[in-house]
């Protein structure tokens, strides 16, 4: 007994903490809500906002991950290395209203005026890169613990053999970051999926425009529609159980390789 | 010719290369070295990959102790082989010729001289150690450097397969007929390879009759008594 002290404290502090929230919630679903739901079009249009949103977001910030991973092989000693590393675990700590402010000042009508009167604010652009602001710094590290596990000499040979750092990294680095490039942009859509305050702080909450799943939620709850708040956070649930999957899957994979 | 002159490296205020000078025409040149002497270090320094605290590296006269590694022309065998996991040994082997050097004779004739000829179309993870070395030796001589850097090819090879390849690479090596500089830590290894041999002891180098006699430096440094082994 006292050796599985700490599994006998985790387990019913697990359960109750996170599988009883998660249970409770989808108990609460009934037929009535889900029919409701189902057929509303602006449930259908966060759905798409969501995804398409996220998938967008999570490219672009491989894109930039895919930088960040060669400045973390070749220039870790530059001032910009030093503060993008920094950067990377900003988001962890700041409110994400802040981000969502930061970027509706930014982008906004003040800066931003020449593209809308009010910038990019509350179009889908908006929407994008709040959730590439929040999930940029997941797919940064990803790929630098990727790129750490690249051995060094690797690269050191192709450099002798005439590849400028570059093409070191685009010829020999890169395609040997399968897992990471994977891992990085599922990650950085999970939690793009998740992004509710710097999106709803710079894109809005506009229904069939610029509304995501976590905002179609917290709009439904505020007009008290429980039963399709709850309908459509079980359908959370579930899409980020199958992106969270994915991940397991892969990795299992990785594993037996 | 490769000349290195008075190269000298610290790494957290120890000294690991302490002038360091050598002069080095187109032969076989073996440093022997203790674990942590400096072998790899100076290596890297002189392919380019490692920056010296002071000191010059000449190839041909010229001074290449600023140039970048890709400038160099300097092949470069590291400890472990350090093969390109997603290519195939010949594009591998190839490499050098998507940056417009080296050369396709060169890279055929050492494919046929060690043997490579079956496994050209193989992953690196599907070879047997000697094969992986052999890859790794062979892709350097293609790119036709002025000069070739050997760092402990072999140490992850058994000795039965070691006392085959030794020959090999030495008729290979004596074939491209450039400086090399061949860095192990056994002076049998040595003996079978080298035409002239170095000591290397806490980042100095000192030039010895035979690979045997890198013993007795290195014990004298130590201040192990001859009589004690
Ligand atoms: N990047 C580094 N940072 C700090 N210390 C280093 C670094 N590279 C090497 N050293 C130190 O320098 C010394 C010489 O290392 P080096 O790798 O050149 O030795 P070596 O002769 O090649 O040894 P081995 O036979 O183990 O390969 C060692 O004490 C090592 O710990
Ligand atoms: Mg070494």
């Amino acid at each position: 007994m006292s050796r599985n002290i700490i599994a006998v404290i985790f387990t019913p502090l697990f359960l109750l903490l996170v599988i009883y929230p998660l249970v409770a919630l989808l108990f609460r679903l009934e037929s009535n809500g889900i029919a409701r739901t189902l057929v509303d079009p602006f449930f259908w249009d966060s759905v798409k906002n969501t995804i398409v949103a996220a998938a967008f977001a999570a490219a672009m910030g491989l894109l930039l991950a895919i930088g960040f991973g060669y400045l973390h092989l070749f220039q870790k000693n530059t001032f910009i290395y030093k503060i993008a590393n920094l950067m990377n675990d900003l988001p962890i700590a700041l409110p994400h209203t802040v981000a969502g402010l930061a970027l509706l000042l930014a982008f906004g009508r003040n800066a931003f005026g020449f593209v809308g009167n009010t910038g990019l604010a509350f179009t889908i652009i908006a929407v994008i890169l709040a959730m590439f602001f929040v999930s940029y710094p997941l797919a940064a590290r990803t790929l630098a613990s990727g790129v750490e596990k690249i051995e060094k000499e690797v690269i050191d040979v192709a450099r002798t053999l005439g590849d400028t750092p570059t093409k070191a990294y685009l010829r020999i680095a890169l395609p040997n970051l399968g897992e990471a490039l994977f891992s990085g942009f599922v990650l950085a859509f999970s939690r793009s999926l998740s992004e509710f305050a710097a999106v709803i702080m710079f894109g809005g909450n506009v229904p069939g425009k610029t509304q995501v799943l976590a905002s179609y939620v917290f709009t439904k709850v505020e007009e008290g529609e429980l039963e399709m708040a709850v309908t459509a956070s079980a359908f959370c649930v579930v899409l980020s159980l199958l992106t969270v999957s994915i991940l397991g899957l892969r990795r299992l994979r990785y594993a037996k390789n | 010719m490769l000349k290195i002159d008075k190269l000298c490296k610290q790494y957290n205020n120890q000294p690991v290369l302490n002038q360091v000078s050598l002069d080095m025409g187109p032969k076989i040149s073996v440093i022997i070295g203790l674990n942590g002497s400096g072998k790899s270090t100076l290596l890297k320094v002189v392919a380019g990959i490692v920056e010296p605290d002071s000191g010059t590296v000449y190839i041909d006269r010229q001074d290449i102790t600023a140039l970048d590694p890709e400038e160099r022309k300097i092949g470069y065998v590291p400890q472990h082989p350090a093969l390109f996991n997603h290519l195939t040994a010949l594009e591998n082997m190839r490499y050098c010729l998507k940056n417009g050097r080296g050369s396709e004779k060169i890279l055929d004739r050492y494919v046929e001289m060690l043997g490579l000829k079956d496994i050209l179309t193989k992953k690196p993870r599907t070879l047997s150690g000697g094969f992986k070395s052999r890859v790794s030796l062979v892709r350097s001589l293609a790119s036709q450097p002025k000069v070739m850097l050997l760092d402990e090819p072999l140490s992850d090879i058994d000795v039965a397969v070691k006392e085959k390849l030794l020959p090999e690479f030495k008729k290979v090596l004596k074939d491209m007929g450039i400086p090399t500089l061949y860095v192990t830590h056994d002076p049998w290894e040595a003996s079978l390879l080298g035409d002239n041999f170095y000591a290397m002891v806490k980042g100095k180098i000192t030039e010895i009759n035979s690979a045997d006699d890198a013993f007795d430096i290195i014990k004298a440094s130590y201040n192990i008594k001859s009589s004690v082994s």
